[in-house]
């Protein structure tokens, strides 16, 4: 019972001699310059899969890039806890993530106050995110800063385990936490078999720009060998961490992927991993990274699907997330391009939804919008049916000239055709002044309420809770007597 | 127009093309005429700096531009200016003098460079420690350079409890007093500023350079 992604459009702004020279131009940075890597664990595995390394400087042969583009599969089954929110990573169906990692900052729905989401918040979002029907996987719009820092990931997991049944994908920077994030998962599916053949967890790992790999990648390490999948973005910034044009920016997100890529097929060839090569970009006026420019849109999403499809592996891109800092015009504005334009490109995972201010506020209100935003994007991108009933010729010469279509049951057979915003305001005039002449984040905002008074999903089971609990003891204790011993 | 005005000038003009190999050309020409060198940096290096940080603040230049200013003026003063004047015993006026970096196992500084450019431009000293620097080594160097302000930036929260260990470590070598922290990055905030014992916490660039010259009494 997996669930079809629309398919995208594999929108091309490159042509395939661009792919190509992006291709050449990682090939070559990554066999010249190399990749720094600080991490001892990081420099064995390429020392001894073949690369050239001298001190942390990492230089990487052309036959291994292609060994590990080549070994690794070209699908991947992103499972959910509940088999009905399964999705198929393939070709170039699309699906839209809610949030992305932990977002410093949260908007309160119900005061319009910034502030640091906490664990509570956290559950919140997350039962949002499962509830919004565009959601197909799920990450954060918020983060658990009401714990020590060393334990908000496992808070953050703990929440995510708990409060939905659509396919997991986070972060777990280093080999601790990866493997605390793989316990957690193996808790749940029942065992390391089950969660190998039902994947409900997929790791978001993502080196530094520019071309560097740290000890966070180690959590690449762990999952290649669970045999778990492993999405790879790194984030460079044109002109910032990356040269100041979207090619260039594009060059140094491929190297970087690829590394990554190259590191986990070394681990474990044909580890399943999803690549997101990403040329991000700055703004060069403000210095922050700009969610919500079109630069940002086709270095995402367009240019990382055609390099995807290059290498024959599942993508992952951005949508629905803005630089606007409220929910609004400009927030608006640009969810909608981004969500359409990733769609058109058909990236395979689409994240971020629900972020404003260019990543550091996450906000349920602007997620059930951006919900709205992204249904309208996957109608545009289904198109447009056309057969002999689609045409419907037969009907019109039965109505004639001067008829309506209202009452034929053709008309009602087909109501299918059109999206229903579940948000957006489609009455007329006279009803919506009626019903209170509300505002779109008015109506938002009671959308939200409604979701956490209603939605229920399917709870764990009592030892397993107790299993996940139990991690996080563990991890509080380890983590803090890890700390102890590097201050000693 | 005199000839030390034109020098001057000349010192001006390559900060504000952004060329650090000109600003440190024409500094030597200055020192080689018998200009002396911090009428240079006050008339010339200072007087650009002051104008990028104007058309900054405008609009009409980006952090980018800023930024790279702020390396053009750095090279004239510690390649050239500043040592010409240890020589001769005497100082440089600076807003401040800031230490700076990137704590360590955190390698993601670009957010901490942009807020050094901001503090060059505003008149800062500022020295750049660079990205994933150990705790012994902010003591060390507050030890040594005794700054007014040392900055952190960590932008992980795996990192982000270091900020806390090098305020803890200043404070065992009774450095703690000397100097005023400032910490930033992404999962950084105010109550986590107040939480460690920081003395101020920069929302974003512009944020800090404000909060650095109120701690310096600028």
């Amino acid at each position: 019972m997996v669930k079809r992604g629309v398919k995208g459009k594999e929108l091309r702004l490159l042509s395939d001699e661009g792919v190509e020279a992006i291709h050449n131009a990682a090939l070559d940075v990554l066999r010249e310059t190399g990749i720094d890597c600080y991490s001892e664990k990081i420099l064995e595995v390429f020392e001894e899969g073949g690369a050239d390394v001298s001190d942390k400087r990492v230089r990487i042969p052309e036959y291994l890039i292609d060994e590990a583009t080549k070994k690794a599969p070209s699908k991947i089954l992103f499972c959910g806890r509940d088999p009905k929110n399964d999705i198929l990573l393939e070709g170039s169906r699309i699906y839209y993530g809610f949030g992305g990692t932990p977002t410093p900052l949260i908007l309160d729905h119900r005061t319009d106050e910034f502030r640091r989401p906490t664990k509570k918040d956290m559950i919140e979002t997350t039962l949002v995110g499962d509830a919004l029907p565009n959601m197909d996987f799920i990450m954060t719009n918020a983060g658990v800063f009401d714990v020590p820092y060393e334990v908000e990931y496992l808070h953050e997991l703990d929440v995510l385990f708990n409060y939905t049944e659509k396919p997991i994908l986070y972060s777990a920077p280093g080999s601790y936490l990866a493997r605390k994030y793989l316990e957690m998962g193996i808790a749940v599916a029942g065992g390391l078999k089950e969660l190998q053949r039902r994947p409900f967890i997929t790791l978001y790992s993502e080196p530094a720009s520019p071309l560097m790999l740290t000890e966070s990648q180690e959590n690449i390490i762990e999952f290649a060998k669970a045999n778990i999948p492993i999405a790879i973005g790194p984030m460079p910034l044109s002109g910032g961490t990356a040269p100041g044009t979207l090619a260039g920016s594009s060059v140094i997100g491929n190297a970087e992927t690829l590394a990554g890529i190259i590191l986990a097929e070394l681990v474990n060839p044909h580890a399943p991993v999803i690549y997101g090569g990403w040329g991000l970009t700055m703004d060069p006026r403000s210095g922050i990274c700009a969610y919500g420019s079109p630069e940002f849109a086709i270095g995402a999403n367009t240019i990382t699907a055609q390099m995807a499809r290059f290498y024959n592996l599942p993508s992952y891109g951005f949508g629905g997330c803005a630089d606007g800092k409220l929910p609004g015009p400009q927030s608006g504005a640009e969810v909608m391009m981004n969500a359409l334009v990733a769609g058109q490109s058909g990236v395979n995972l689409i994240h971020d939804c629900g972020y404003l201010a260019g990543g550091m506020v996450g906000s349920t209100e602007q997620a059930v919008i951006v919900d709205d935003v992204v249904g309208m994007a996957k109608r545009i991108v289904q198109g447009v049916r056309v057969d002999d009933d689609h045409l419907a010729v037969d009907v019109i010469k039965e109505v004639g000239p001067g008829g309506n279509f209202m009452t034929h049951k053709h008309t009602r057979d087909h109501v299918d055709e059109f999206l229903l915003p579940e948000l957006f305001d489609r009455n007329s005039f006279g009803t919506w002044q009626s019903r209170g002449a509300k505002e779109t984040r008015t109506i938002a905002k009671e959308r939200v309420e409604e979701i956490l008074k209603e939605h229920k999903p399917e709870p764990l089971g009592q030892e397993i809770r107790e299993k996940l609990s139990k991690v996080i003891k563990e991890g509080k204790k380890e983590l803090i007597t890890k700390q102890k011993e590097a201050e000693g | 127009m005199t000839r030390k005005e034109e020098v001057f000038e000349r010192v001006e003009k390559s900060i504000l093309d952004f060329d650090g190999d000109k600003a440190v050309e024409v500094a030597k020409e200055a020192i080689n005429s018998g200009v002396e060198p911090v009428e240079v940096i006050e008339r010339g290096v200072r007087k650009a700096l002051e104008t990028v940080g104007k058309k900054y603040e405008t609009g009409e230049l980006f952090i980018i531009h800023l930024a790279a200013a702020g390396e053009a003026a750095n090279r004239a003063i510690n390649e050239v200016l500043k040592p010409e004047i240890e020589k001769k015993g005497e100082e440089i006026h600076f807003t401040g003098k800031v230490l700076i970096g990137t704590v360590a196992g955190d390698i993601h500084e670009i957010g901490k460079t942009i807020v050094s450019a901001m503090l060059l431009a505003s008149g800062f000293e500022v020295t750049d420690l660079g990205k994933d620097v150990p705790i012994e080594t902010f003591v060390r160097e507050v030890k040594e350079q005794n700054p007014d302000i040392l900055g952190m930036s960590a932008l992980l929260s795996t990192t982000i409890p270091v900020q806390k260990d090098v305020i803890e470590a200043l404070q065992k070598e009774g450095l703690r007093d000397k100097v005023k922290v400032m910490v930033g990055g992404a999962p950084v905030t105010q109550e986590w500023a107040e939480e460690i014992g920081a003395d101020a916490y920069g929302v974003d660039a512009v944020d800090a350079m404000k909060k650095a010259r109120k701690l310096v009494g600028a």
